[in-house]
């Protein structure tokens, strides 16, 4: 349907001799711009249509391959990672000692440490946590530890051993002649790394001593009450001096097995081994997900940066954007305003 | 249909642009003999529309209107541009009395009626150019508007106005 038939019926006369004389160019402006040369072609064309989506890819390249190299160089290798994972707990505990260097360090830290005194009663007691390499390591040593005692001439007070899935450890309590103290200890820290090691000496020769010469004197009193009782006395002075007796007597048997005691604990040391083999490291993720996830952070960082640009210029954005739509209203009611006037 | 055939479909060539120049050249000029309201400097915008369009012909994007429309809005920027210049020239030199055109005949087309002729050098140039686009080129009321910068609605109104005000000048002249 041609406009000119939209046009109101009244117009229609006046449409159609308006259409009918139209201009028509005349063959000079024909030829001038037919001679028009085409533009020397521009190395390079500033088009805001392609130069924004181009910029905004090339930002998102540029991000993607900043992360993705981070990633790559930041992610430590596999063997490093494990080697950190199994350090860390050992760290915590104390400081560790190779076990080459442990099994020398034994005989050197314990001559270094406390020694039974000769020729004086004490009492020793040593607490010894040592680390093996693994579950079999675990189940020799403390095989050895359980012979090397019994061989000693000492004797396992009570043993615990437990190995489950992801860690296993035994705990033994040890009687070993306190003669075979040092060499008992020095065997057990060569089992592997010694994590821990703790010695107490207490002095038992004085309470011996104190024992013996109480013992002594209780002893020259039930002798001089048997001696008086073996005279003529009242019936009265001999139901005393026969309590006396008794009460004596049975205070020579108490302290005599108290001292008794004392020198058989003295003679025997006291050992807490503890053995355990070292954790399992944590299964380390793979060089790739390392790599993905240290792109992630890099990416997660660009983002936030990206935001807080955003928050920060949004506002001075829509105000450039406000600016640039009235400018162009302005300029459209005034181009109104010049034609109205022509 | 291979990207490079999608985008020679898009993207136009400098022989495109020769037989757009071609085909247009009439609708372009006559379009700017309303606007002005004077041949010569019709011409010379008609020549400069069509230099301007050369220059950015890459940038012309069919899927976006027809070349005519496109180079409509190009002649009616151009004799913007022009209109502007003239008014500060004429403010500049205080000429704007002398310097307005007297009505010449057969400005707007060969063979219209004197009456019609001088009905419409009393249109001013918003309303000569509706009546251009709409009546002398058959625009239809779409492009018409985007030529214009305006909508459908107001283009339809626009140029009803303007009908009304040529029919009233034309009647009052013969009445005179």
């Amino acid at each position: 349907m041609s406009p000119l038939e939209l046009v109101d019926d009244r117009f229609g006369e006046l449409a159609r001799e308006l259409h009918a004389a139209r201009p028509v160019a005349p063959e000079g402006l024909r030829e001038r711009v037919r001679a028009l040369a085409p533009p020397a072609p521009r190395r390079f064309e500033l088009n805001l249509r392609m130069l924004v989506p181009a910029a905004g890819l090339a930002a998102i390249a540029v991000s993607l391959a900043v992360a993705g190299g981070i990633g790559v160089l930041h992610s430590p290798k596999s063997t490093e990672h494990g080697t950190i994972q199994a350090r860390r707990p050992v760290a915590r505990l104390a400081a560790p000692v190779p076990q080459a260097e442990s099994k020398a360090l034994g005989q050197r830290v314990f001559g270094a440490t406390l020694a039974p005194a000769a020729g004086r009663l004490q009492q020793y007691d040593a607490n010894l946590t040592v680390r093996v390499d693994n579950r079999d390591d675990l189940s020799k040593t403390t095989q050895d530890a359980l012979r090397f005692t019994r061989r000693l001439g000492g004797f396992v007070v009570w043993a615990r051993y437990a190995a489950p899935s992801d860690r296993g450890a035994s705990e033994l309590a040890l009687r070993v002649p306190v003669d075979h103290v040092q060499q008992a200890i020095a065997h057990f820290s060569a089992y592997g790394t010694l994590v821990s090691q703790r010695i107490v000496l207490k002095d038992l020769q004085q309470r011996v001593d104190g024992l013996t010469a109480r013992i002594s004197r209780l002893r020259a009193e039930v002798a001089a009450l048997k001696e008086q009782l073996g005279r003529v006395l009242t019936p009265e002075r001999r139901a005393l001096l026969e309590q006396r007796l008794q009460r004596d007597q049975a205070q020579v048997a108490l302290l005599t097995r108290s001292k008794a005691a004392s020198v058989r604990r003295a003679s025997m040391s006291r050992i807490a081994l503890t053995i355990a083999d070292r954790p399992k490291p944590a299964a380390a993720p793979g060089r790739l997900g390392r790599t993905l996830h240290e792109a992630g952070s890099v990416l997660a960082r660009e983002l936030e940066v990206l935001l807080y640009a955003l928050v920060v210029a949004g506002p001075l954005l829509l105000i450039g954007l406000a600016a640039m739509v009235a400018g162009r209203v302005a300029r459209r009611r005034s181009d109104e305003r010049l034609l109205e006037r022509s | 249909m291979t990207l490079r055939r999608r985008i020679s479909a898009v993207k136009p060539s400098a022989q495109d642009f020769a037989e757009a120049a071609e085909r247009h050249l009439d609708d372009v000029h006559a379009f700017l003999v309303y606007l002005t309201g004077d041949r010569n400097v019709a011409e010379d915008l008609t020549a400069e529309t069509f230099a301007r369009a050369l220059e950015r012909w890459r940038r012309y994007d069919p899927r976006r209107g027809s070349a005519r429309t496109w180079l409509c809005q190009l002649a009616r920027s151009t004799a913007i541009d022009h209109f502007r210049a003239e008014e500060r020239r004429r403010r500049r030199e205080g000429r704007w009395a002398l310097d307005t055109p007297a009505s010449e005949e057969g400005v707007f087309g060969e063979g219209l009626s004197p009456e019609l002729e001088r009905a419409l050098s009393r249109l001013s140039a918003s309303e000569r150019e509706v009546v251009a686009l709409r009546i002398v080129l058959e625009l239809d009321g779409e492009s018409a508007a985007r030529v214009l910068g305006i909508s459908a609605t107001a283009c339809s109104t626009r140029l009803s106005r303007a009908l009304q005000k040529l029919e009233r000048e034309v009647s009052a002249d013969v009445a005179a």
